[in-house]
């Protein structure tokens, strides 16, 4: 179809249209993988959305974790704020993560900051759950022993309380940061940021393999990689449960 | 062990050189975040240290959520970025509304926009100006009228169009938009703005007379209308008249006599006080890559980045190099 | 607030399009659902009492959680095109892990000297299955179950990019129903999700039997050493882990 060709500006200027090349068969077949395009687009895309969605888990887990050790200690004290507390991390856990991100919008915008507080809601049931369940296994001889040592409420819960927790508290920092990874996809329908808007645009390339299968299996490496990492912090953190049963 | 019998000096050695391991595994990571972060965004990091723009405070350039806008995003800005201005781009906002609203919002300070969709979209007027040039005035003049204003407008006109496969084409007799009405029941597979825009199914009801019995709509992101008209699963394709996928040919568009798609030249919309601000080398700087941007150019780069899969800011800097706007 | 307010009117003014886009995001949830059920459940239950094959039953979760459903969906458009169908078996793989876990710990974990006991009184291993390990593992089984359904509602929204329709499809295309129109379907899917983890909690409450009956709040259920130091060690469980 042509429309009247535009007026426009009086092109006085002659239009130079370099050749931009063509890909190699692979891509321009739209196969599975192709590895030739993801090496050399590595640098341009790949790597700067692994570095956009690592920083964005860090951040959501980091602050995620304060939130949820804090509540934690204080359900730990005041019993009855359990459920009230678990009920309102229940419920933010089970709105589906493309509502919560819209739902924030018209208080935080399109910024990182909406993507952050929905990432964080995600973490609170989880790491509040665990941080309490870790508490309270520790048995009562062992707090009484703590206090009869002469240690104050916040010393047995310093040093040997949250110590004794630690497994716990690992084991559901690993789901949480499991689920941040996987969820912070789905950011990308609110910002440009992480591995989710390389999904989005490949699916709007004509559904171009390469890019997003890459996405996804870079999403689940790094989710992969931080798992094994906490393992490894744990155990750093608790040397005595190395040997023997837990 | 336990940590009561434990010694607790080691203890918390041991602890403190855990802690001490992670932080040294983030540290990096977050300083290339904030290093690369910056360069995915194009921001300062990419502006010349001379030029007319060096001195100028710093602009968010903004671009819709399809090809050729990323495209037309990485034209702007490294061209201004290298008159020395610092640019910002946000990519991929969204749809119009969406990117209205940050432009309103002051969140961006401009964006390349089609002068149909202006009017259509954002002022609302349903009326069809004949020609490209009408077209741009009235959007020009509505875009004014809130503090806004336009760039010159490009050669490159794209709008909308109506595809389908030639084999398909012949057995019912496709020509132009109006005989549609010879079908029944044909798929028509389109963005789900298609649905309901002045430009989309009302409009072909409006214009042409073609109802829902003739064609039944299926919504589709945009930029699966090729595949689902290759794979059968749409017999019609709402796309645009630029995009790379018909320079391969295999679909024939629908020729539109009544100018129902109307005319979507390209131009910035940005703020009235920002070009103020920003100074005369600014416009002039926009205006030098829009003179360039024809129907040609515009398909050979869309075709570029969705076909053979090249990233729009490394199609951008090529053609800006060839035409020394760089 | 005023964006919250002009969504409760959409909502209000768009019933029967937000009921139709329901029904087709329940139609899609249960056809994966039921599918998810019927491959996960029995192997897992099987597995489990013969207590076999439990690295890859246990781990498999995690696996699972670990699958972003965005990206699955784009593989399975990939692979199938788009459609009902192709997102259909995206949200199988991310249910069928869940399932199949909380199948396997459900039975595996039934206390052993019950389950002597009950040997001991000359059960069957049918018997035992059915009279015993399966009544006892019905509380984490249903959680298993409680939690892939919720899981599958919830990444069904994201079926709109894959053409599997749903109220996703309100919720991703801003373009047609302007921004009170995604506020709007925002609110009604998250309303949905709670209403449907509500609805379960019921169920699981109704469904477990009165013995094992704790008082608090279900999600955090009150502490049983054994039980609960496996489950822990496998990660899951009365913990629902869901990337939608």
């Amino acid at each position: 179809m042509s429309v009247a060709a535009s007026p426009g500006p009086a092109a006085a200027a002659t239009t130079v249209i370099p050749n931009f090349g063509h890909a190699d068969s692979c891509v321009l077949h739209n196969r599975f993988f192709c590895w030739h395009w993801f090496t050399s687009h590595w640098n341009d895309t790949f790597a700067p959305a692994l570095v956009q969605h690592i920083v964005l888990t860090v951040i959501a887990v980091g602050i995620g974790f304060v939130v949820s050790l804090g509540l934690a200690l204080v359900a730990y004290r005041l019993h009855w704020l359990e459920r009230p507390i678990g009920w309102v991390a229940g419920w933010l856990y089970v709105i589906p993560s493309l509502a919560l991100f819209q739902l924030l919008v018209p208080i935080t915008g399109l910024t990182t900051t909406t993507a952050e507080i929905a990432l964080v809601s995600y973490t609170l049931l989880v790491l509040f759950r665990n941080v309490l369940i870790g508490l309270r296994d520790v048995s009562p001889d062992i707090r009484e022993a703590a206090r009869a040592m002469g240690m104050s409420r916040l010393q047995s819960l310093a040093r040997v309380e949250l110590p004794l927790a630690v497994p716990a508290i690992v084991a559901g920092l690993r789901i949480a940061t499991v689920t941040v990874v996987s969820l912070a996809t789905v950011a990308a329908f609110v910002i440009d940021r992480g591995l989710g808007p390389l999904i989005l645009r490949a699916i709007g390339q004509g559904l171009f393999k390469t890019e997003f299968v890459a996405a996804g299996a870079l999403a689940v490496a790094l989710a992969i990689t931080a798992d094994a990492l906490l393992v490894g912090a744990r155990w750093l953190l608790v040397p005595w449960t190395r040997r023997g049963p837990r | 062990m336990h940590p009561l019998s434990h010694e607790k000096a080691t203890a918390r050695l041991l602890r403190r050189i855990a802690a001490g391991t992670l932080a040294l595994a983030l540290v990096p990571g977050l300083l290339a975040a904030c290093g690369s972060s910056s360069k995915k965004s194009s921001g300062t990091g990419g502006a010349a240290s001379t030029g007319p723009g060096v001195h100028k405070p710093a602009v968010t350039l903004g671009a819709k959520n399809f090809t050729e806008e990323f495209v037309l995003g990485q034209l702007y800005t490294q061209a201004l970025q290298a008159k020395g201005y610092r640019i910002t781009l946000k990519n991929n906002i969204g749809s119009t509304e969406i990117v209205d609203k940050a432009l309103t919002s002051g969140q961006i300070d401009a964006y390349p926009e089609y002068t149909g969709t202006i009017l259509s979209e954002l002022a609302h007027q349903n009326t069809r100006p004949s020609t490209a040039a009408a077209t741009f005035a009235a959007a020009k003049a509505f875009e004014k009228s809130r503090g806004f204003t336009l760039t010159q407008m490009t050669p490159f006109i794209d709008t909308d169009a109506l595809a389908t496969k030639p084999p398909y084409a012949t057995q019912h007799g496709l020509g132009t938009v109006a005989d549609l009405k010879k079908l029944k029941g044909a798929i028509l597979g389109g963005p789900p703005e298609f649905q309901t825009r002045a430009q989309g199914l009302p409009g072909l009801k409006r214009v042409y007379g073609v109802t829902s019995s003739n064609i039944t709509f299926k919504p589709l992101s945009i930029g699966l209308q090729y595949q689902a008209l290759d794979g059968g699963q749409v017999q019609l394709a709402d796309v645009f008249t630029t995009d790379g996928q018909l320079s391969r040919g295999g679909y024939t568009l629908l020729k539109d006599p009544k100018n129902l798609f109307g005319f979507q030249n390209v131009a910035m919309v940005i703020s009235q006080k920002v070009l103020g601000r920003e100074g005369p080398a600014f416009l002039e700087t926009i205006d030098a890559v829009s003179v360039h941007l024809n129907d040609e150019a515009m398909r050979r780069m869309n075709a570029a980045v969705d076909l053979d899969k090249q990233s729009p800011a490394a199609v951008a800097h090529q053609f800006l190099q060839a035409n020394r706007l760089l | 607030m005023n964006d919250f307010t002009r969504a409760f009117s959409f909502i209000g003014s768009h019933q029967p399009l937000l009921w139709q886009k329901t029904a087709e995001h329940m139609e899609l949830s249960g056809a994966a659902l039921g599918i998810a059920t019927v491959i996960a459940l029995p192997l897992g239950l099987w597995l489990g009492h013969l207590r076999r094959g439990s690295f890859l039953a246990i781990n498999v979760s995690n696996v699972g959680r670990a699958l972003p459903s965005l990206a699955l969906i784009s593989i399975g458009m990939g692979l199938l095109g788009i459609g009902f169908w192709n997102v259909s078996v995206a949200l199988v793989v991310l249910a069928v892990p869940i399932m199949l876990t909380n199948a396997y710990v459900a039975i595996e974990q039934a206390d052993p000297d019950i389950v002597d006991a009950a040997r001991g009184m000359g059960m069957s291993g049918w018997q035992v299955f059915s009279r015993i390990k399966l009544p006892l593992g019905v509380p984490l089984l249903f959680a298993g179950i409680r939690t892939a359904t919720l899981y599958v509602i919830a990444t069904a929204t994201l079926a709109a990019v894959g053409g599997g329709g749903g109220l996703g499809e309100i919720i991703v295309n801003q373009a047609s129903y302007r921004f009170e129109g995604v506020l709007g379907a925002a609110l009604w899917v998250a309303a949905l999700a709670l209403v449907a983890d509500l609805g379960l909690a019921q169920l699981q409450r109704v469904l477990t039997p009165r013995g094992l009956r704790r008082p608090g709040h279900p999600r955090l259920l009150a502490i049983r050493p054994a039980a609960d130091a496996r489950a822990r060690s496998a990660n899951l469980a009365t913990a629902p882990g869901r990337p939608n």
